[in-house]
């Protein structure tokens, strides 16, 4: 079995979780207030969903996580390393694919891989093997001599992920990882995801995609106004709001049951 | 080589990649307009002018030019390097590493320093063969290039950092840094300005560089070199001390 997308390291101690967040705090200089006391558990080995409406806060916590934007109050532990205080180790367990193509346009595809892994200080003939490795796994090898900006959407996307990959993170974050791709794209994304998952790799997803949520996601928190609002399976979460499936779940949250399906069919019926 | 060694390595390999991938534009232009200064101040003004202070015009001008393609290439790298990759977004994959504030700022700086050294370098190859250009104190020139380089690129981290558009590092290079190395005596020497030029020389620190490196190649100065030496450290490690504080901050990298 091809093992290019397991995770590096031991096993951590079922005891610590992959990310743990106790009451994190976000107020931007703007004074928005984008997160508000979120707290979290993510075990590892699971693939966890954070659902929300734009704004809700879910790429703040992503970034407070990874380092690209600083809590004003709170903790984040990865693996047990404050992302703080510990930030090289935090770091080193996490590999984020965010929303964005946010690929460096002077670098071609095989020097991103290369680039990424030397960030995270692998030696020189791992990072050749891995690049080929995962070139190969993405069917990005033939693409690899070419600049990234000359790459269509969806290898973009693939690159992405590979690039999160790169470094063998234990907890991989996946930013609304099929925002705006296309059914075939999205389908093979989902393959990839839960490939990754059943190799090893502990994986928050983002995503406003409720059926994504459902089909990949072992457990799934909702997220609104920088408050997690409920959190569990998606059958307990559906019983938890006294509906009938995750989306009418969703929408109770977002305030527009109106809008559930079985609403306006019960409506339509003369 | 340790993990910390080989994230240094890449980070300052993907500045050099980046500026040797337009090198044209990095190190073509630059060299071009080196060459047209000494054509035209040198070979061609100079004829006229003669000598200044018992040396050879050209002479005189080139370490200038030397080091002013040194700094304008180390600023020019770091400050649009850093832009563009807040543009494009691309600097996240280096901020979401585990490289430290130190590692990321030396990195960037050494990326503009290469090339400013690079055309530095060449410029002083290219002089060598039009002029006899002479190296009278080896030991001023180099921790002098040194100091003025590494500046040059922590003031062009500083402004990448600052700047929200590409306007505000246009304004910096073309309306402050250009008039104040122009002003500072690469091409005439500031004894002979009347007052109250001369005087105002002495305020612009560009021209306690020129002096220093002007020294080293030709042994001659107009400031006293331990002072103008102490003065160029002092600055550097100033502007380091605050690139680091900034990078340490996250400063309008980390939001």
């Amino acid at each position: 079995m091809n093992d290019a997308l397991a995770p590096e390291g031991p096993t951590p101690p079922a005891a610590e979780a992959a990310l743990r967040i106790d009451g994190l705090e976000k107020r931007y200089a703007t004074g928005v207030e984008a997160l508000r006391g979120v707290s979290l558990r993510i075990e590892p080995g699971e693939l966890f969903g954070l659902l929300g409406p734009n704004g809700a806060g879910k790429s703040t916590l992503i970034h407070c996580t990874t380092g690209l934007a600083q809590p004003t109050g709170g903790a984040i532990a990865v693996f047990g390393h404050d992302a703080i205080e510990d930030y090289g180790e935090a770091r080193q367990a996490v590999g984020l694919a965010p929303q964005e193509p946010n690929l460096d346009w002077f670098l071609t595809v095989a020097e991103t891989l290369d680039y990424h892994a030397g960030y995270f200080g692998m030696p020189k003939r791992e990072r050749v093997e891995r690049t080929a490795e995962l070139l190969e796994t993405f069917s990005l090898t033939e693409k690899a001599g070419e600049r990234t900006r000359t790459l269509s959407g969806g290898m973009k996307r693939r690159l992405i992920l590979a690039r999160a990959m790169m470094h063998k993170p234990r907890l991989l974050i996946l930013d609304e990882p099929t925002a705006g791709v296309d059914v075939e794209l999205r389908l093979e994304l989902w393959h990839y995801v839960q490939r990754i998952n059943q190799e090893g790799t502990t994986i928050l997803l983002t995503t406003h995609y409720l059926e994504e949520a459902e089909q990949l996601c072992d457990r799934i928190a909702f997220i609104a106004e920088g408050r997690i609002v409920g959190e569990g399976t998606s059958g307990e979460l559906a019983a938890e709001y006294g509906v009938a499936n995750l989306e009418d779940a969703y929408l109770t949250l977002v305030g527009r049951k109106e809008l559930s399906r079985s609403h306006i069919e019960v409506e339509a019926v003369p | 080589m340790s993990a910390a060694q080989i994230r240094f390595a890449t980070l300052w390999r993907r500045e050099v990649n980046r500026f040797m991938k337009i090198k044209k534009q990095t190190i073509g232009a630059p060299m071009l307009e080196t060459f047209l200064y000494i054509s035209v101040f040198g070979a061609a003004l100079g004829t006229r002018v003669g000598e200044l202070h018992g040396i050879d015009y050209v002479v005189f001008v080139v370490p200038g030019l030397i080091m002013m393609a040194f700094s304008i290439n180390a600023f020019a790298n770091n400050s649009s390097s850093i832009l563009q990759q807040k543009f494009q977004g691309a600097i996240q994959d280096q901020l979401s590493s585990p490289a430290s504030p130190l590692e990321l700022l030396l990195a960037f700086s050494f990326g503009g320093f290469a090339r400013g050294l690079i055309v530095a370098v060449l410029t002083f190859l290219a002089a060598s063969l039009l002029v006899d250009l002479p190296v009278d104190h080896l030991l001023v020139l180099l921790p002098a290039l040194f100091l003025v380089g590494f500046f040059f690129a922590q003031l062009g981290v500083l402004i990448g950092v600052r700047a929200e558009q590409f306007d505000d590092v246009a304004f910096a290079q073309t309306f402050v840094l250009t008039p104040l190395i122009f002003l500072g005596g690469v091409f005439y020497s500031a004894s002979l300005l009347p007052e109250p030029f001369q005087t105002l020389t002495h305020f612009n620190p560009i021209y306690y560089m020129i002096n220093l490196v002007r020294y080293g190649f030709l042994g001659y100065s107009e400031a006293s070199i331990a002072l103008s030496l102490l003065a160029l450290l002092a600055a550097t490690a100033a502007i380091f001390a605050v690139n680091l504080r900034l990078f340490t901050r996250g400063y309008k990298l980390r939001a």
